[in-house]
């Protein structure tokens, strides 16, 4: 427990809790993940696989719990005894890249025999204390003392909007190429660190009712995810502001756009409305709701995580100074309709290449593949449809298909510069998915293909007939196995 | 080979000396003072810096120098190589689009001794060229020798956003060389303008090839300078045998074809999209988009570059299956001299109860840079694509949030683009005030996008505003005058700019 002294240095706080000195072994696994994601830029292939380890915590019913972000864009995983080299490949039963939350299932239900699975402890407060989990490599537990600094609402790696998390100071040694890693109190399982630094010694991990509601949502096999509102909102401190859009006295806050698709929008929110309650709950000026268990909360973990998909919803707003009861239903569709998704992992992308002109739809993890200054780097058009969706590309069904890149061939002469243009129509009906766009091409034998652009040069022809006849050349040239994927 | 190599640098000897002579006599130091606006305090008069450049004495007792070396200039004095006294100087033309003016001197005393230089041509790649200036590194007159390596269209970093022919020399052009001559056979061949900083490149120096020169010449002929013009439509080479055979054209490897045609700009209402362009003032044009001009391929703009406002480019047009004669009158394109990085003009503003507002400009967006959000930035790069300034000639953007009681929630709003105040849209600067006038207890600011309003109650700004003006030593709360800047006109919505 060399862990322990090395510990004891940086942790300030300590509640007087004592660990109980059971065997807490067997309770976790080591899991390798073997990762290759896929290349954005050449859809037709993958890029160079790599491993990723991480700790997974054994749950009660047999199945291991790691963060998705340790098995997104997997080729395979697997699980491996602590100080034992024995093995067994797993899969992902349930996973949610919002929440970063995943189940896995080993492939023989045997492996864990022997394992006593971690039960969920209670929900923590600022202040607690507890204890991160690591695995050396001799398959001895490292046992850190983690104090929780804050509980409230932010970012999670794969969403924006946040989730609640805890925000835990803990000095961790690395071990693992991942911080995946469990948090225990009293051999419970009541957190999964998910991002840690190591300068500042400080990490976030996702509380244990969010893990809860995870798993609530996939014990019935059907994995729903969590639901979304569909609305921005700004605070309503302003006082001028509360007078303009006729605010009561106090607490409230303004809604700036509503997705007419999402729980909101269909439960007739509208853009100028004053939140002032959520499910009875009050919110402040801020959006703060008074959690039972938190005390002021944002909005965020009140109508994500309380919630689940098909639950009933209940605004009270103001609308021009008068106040009304909202009804709806929770759901997903602000977040799941759109005409480009944000999240990708696990996803081949698609594409399709005639006569070395190569379309694909967009998607976030398109746009992320030109790196972190991707909205800099990216052509100008494709960031615009994406980040400014809402307004740009509002009907779901009109996904964004645009030429990527030319492989140059004698064919495309004169076009080979040219890539990231949005593609509006093919001899002139409207294209909206990269399907439609395989449809049209496929019913053009000969004649001209004339494809329309949103942006310069606007326009670009190809033969039909003379594309038939080179498209295994160029396929066999640039060694693409298959010039579609839809 | 190696015997014409010799001659080329040989033979010029006796005349190097005499070269050197007229060099010396001619070139001139130019110091400066100069001050920069601050688009962060716009009210502000600036920070005050000095710098160093050369310039050289043409026909009729005038300067040439670059207008990188002048800009902003509030003092200015020249001083040859044989005189030690400063005489005063003033800026008569600036050119920033080509980086080039011309000074005066009152003081006739300061042609004492001095002759003029003449200008020459597009001197041979390879062959040398001797540059003149006052580099860092000492006082006395410079000159290094280089050769001409590459003649080509080349961005003028000086404006922002302009390109022109320039000359690529294998001498370094150091802080100092800036609008000295570079000469050849005892002519001018070029000015010395821009090199690379840093570890891109070495040995590489521009020059301003007299081509360039001698149209600004001209241009202020008539007492003022009146920018360069432009053809305002894009178009794309002609070299796919499908797309050819689309536009009924022969396989004979030449044409363009127009792909975009900019509202307010030359080809407005003369060319179209889909038309190909054949011959350009009777030269022909290749698919590549190339005319052969004195026996050298060049773009076809060379030609459009080579004219003036108000003249005439005659085009032959393939369009809907037939030729036509186009004939584009040419002019500026003001729609997009929001990239032009602005220098004299003090910048313009509004105050309001701590909210400075200012139109989108090259400026602004250097002092925003990384601070600016993506709604901006985007509005900033697709202005001229996307033909924002039909809807927008003049973005204005809630450039900051000077910190006061009165406005203590409104500071995230800085950065955003104004869309209305009080109900009226807002195209320029212009219609700011106007709309801030509009009676009414509040003051109510929307923005493009999805963020709140800002609300601003108008016994507060009253209230507010001498506090504010003390504060931060405002003496003036707007400055709105355009004075001579070209904007965009706008052709949606009629709020013109005067």
């Amino acid at each position: 427990m060399k862990g322990w002294i090395f510990l004891g240095a940086v942790v300030l706080v300590s509640t007087g809790w004592t660990a109980e000195q059971d065997e807490p072994q067997g309770s976790v696994v080591r899991v390798r993940a073997a990762i290759q994601p896929y290349d954005q830029f050449r859809p037709w292939q993958k890029k160079a696989p790599y491993g990723l380890n991480g700790t997974g915590v054994v749950l009660p019913g047999g199945r291991v719990l790691v963060t998705a972000a340790l098995v997104a864009n997997r080729t395979e995983v697997g699980l491996e005894k602590p100080g034992s080299a024995e093995k067994c490949a797993a899969e992902v039963e349930a996973i949610d890249f919002e929440a970063n939350l995943a189940v896995l299932r080993p492939e023989r239900a045997e492996f864990l025999k022997g394992f006593k699975g971690l039960t969920l402890g209670p929900a923590l407060r600022a202040g607690d204390t507890a204890e991160v989990w690591q695995l050396e490599r001799n398959g001895e537990l490292l046992r850190s003392q983690a104090e929780i600094l804050t509980v409230g609402v932010g970012r999670y790696p794969n969403d924006e909007a946040g989730f609640l998390q805890y925000g835990v100071r803990v000095s961790l040694p690395k071990r693992d190429d991942s911080y995946t890693l469990p948090l225990i109190r009293e051999n419970q399982l009541v957190g999964m660190v998910m991002m840690y630094d190591r300068d500042s010694q400080e990490g976030t991990a996702i509380p244990g009712p969010m893990i809860d509601r995870f798993f609530q949502d996939a014990a019935d096999g059907k994995y729903e995810g969590f639901p979304t509102l569909g609305v921005s909102w700004t605070p309503l401190r302003d006082p001028n502001l509360r007078e303009e859009v006729k605010a009561p006295k106090s607490g409230g806050i303004l809604v700036t756009r509503v997705n007419p698709r999402g729980t909101a929008g269909r439960a007739g929110l509208q853009e100028g409305d004053v939140i002032l309650a959520v499910e009875g709950m009050k919110l402040d000026e801020d959006g703060n709701y008074r959690d039972p268990l938190y005390g002021p909360t944002a909005i965020g973990n009140l109508v994500r995580v309380r919630p689940t998909v098909g639950s009933k919803a209940k605004f009270l707003v103001s609308r021009g100074g008068k106040e009304m009861e909202l009804t709806g239903t929770y759901d997903r569709r602000a977040r799941d309709e759109v005409a480009i998704p944000t999240l990708s992992f696990d996803v081949q992308p698609s594409y399709l290449v005639v006569g070395g002109l190569v379309f694909q739809q967009l998607t976030g993890a398109y746009l992320q593949e030109w790196g972190d200054k991707w909205t800099e780097r990216a052509p100008q058009r494709l960031v615009e449809l994406f980040s400014f969706q809402q307004e740009k590309r509002p009907d779901p069904q009109k996904k964004v298909v645009f030429l990527s890149q030319v492989l140059p061939a004698a064919i495309n002469l004169g076009y080979q510069h040219y890539s990231g243009l949005v593609l509006e129509k093919v001899n002139g009906k409207e294209i909206h998915s990269l399907a439609e766009l395989a449809k049209v091409l496929d019913g053009l034998q000969e004649g001209n293909m004339i494809f329309e652009f949103m942006d310069d040069p606007g326009k670009l022809v190809l033969d039909a007939a003379e594309v038939k006849a080179k498209q295994e050349e160029i396929r066999k040239a640039y060694g693409i196995a298959e010039l579609r994927r839809l | 080979m190696i015997w014409l190599l010799a001659l080329a640098i040989g033979l010029p000897g006796c005349g190097k000396h005499a070269q050197l002579q007229e060099a010396k006599k001619n070139t001139v130091m130019v110091e400066v003072s100069s001050q920069v606006w601050d688009y962060r305090m716009p009210w502000n008069p600036g920070t005050v810096s000095s710098g160093r450049g050369a310039g050289f004495i043409v026909a009729g007792k005038k300067i040439i120098t670059n207008a990188h070396v002048i800009s902003g200039a509030r003092n200015i004095t020249v001083q040859r190589e044989a005189d030690p006294r400063r005489y005063p100087a003033l800026v008569k033309y600036v050119a920033h689009d080509c980086d080039l003016a011309m000074l005066e001197v009152d003081d006739a005393t300061f042609f004492k001794g001095t002759t003029h230089l003449d200008l020459g041509g597009i001197p041979e790649l390879e062959s040398v060229v001797s540059v003149y200036g006052f580099p860092i590194g000492g006082d006395r007159l410079s000159v290094t020798r280089g050769v001409v390596s590459r003649i080509d269209y080349n961005a003028y970093t000086h404006s922002g956003r302009e390109s022109h022919l320039a000359i690529q020399i294998d001498a370094a052009i150091n802080p100092g060389n800036s609008g000295g001559p570079v000469m050849q056979n005892d002519k001018v061949v070029g000015v010395a303008f821009q090199g690379f900083r840093g570890d891109v490149a070495q040995n590489v120096g521009y020059m301003i090839p007299t081509p360039v020169i001698r149209r600004f010449l001209r241009d202020v002929e008539d007492g003022r300078y009146d920018y360069y013009v432009d053809i305002a439509a894009r178009w794309m080479p002609l070299e796919n045998p499908a797309m050819r055979k689309y536009l009924g054209r022969p396989d004979d490897g030449r044409g363009v074809v127009v792909t975009d045609v900019f509202s307010e700009g030359s080809s407005d209402g003369h060319l179209q999209k889909g038309d190909v362009l054949l011959t350009i003032d009777g030269h022909p044009i290749e698919s590549d988009g190339s005319v052969r001009l004195e026996g050298k391929p060049v773009q076809l703009e060379e030609i459009v570059e080579r004219k003036f406002a108000g003249e005439v480019v005659v085009l032959e047009v393939w369009r809907e299956g037939r030729a036509e004669t186009v004939r584009v009158p040419l002019k500026p394109a003001d729609m997009f001299s929001m990239y032009e990085v602005l220098y004299e003009p003090a910048p313009r503003y509004v105050l309001y109860g701590g909210l400075v507002f200012q139109p989108l400009t090259a400026n602004l967006m250097a002092v925003l840079s990384g601070g600016a959000d993506l709604r901006l930035k985007q509005k900033y790069t697709m202005f001229a694509s996307d033909q924002l300034y039909k809807e927008t000639p003049e973005p204005v953007i809630l450039s900051a949030v000077l910190p006061d009681p009165s406005n203590v929630y409104l500071r995230g709003l800085a950065g955003q683009i104004v869309r209305e105040i009080n109900g009226k849209r807002i195209r320029t600067l212009q219609d700011v005030q106007p709309a801030l006038a509009v009676n009414g207890g509040r003051t109510v600011i929307r923005f493009e996008g999805d963020a709140r309003p800002a609300v601003l109650k108008r016994e507060e700004v009253d209230r507010s505003t001498p506090r504010i003006m003390a504060q931060y030593g405002i003496s003036e709360m707007s400055r709105t005058e355009v004075g001579q800047r070209r904007l965009a006109k706008g052709s949606l919505g009629g709020n013109e700019a005067k």
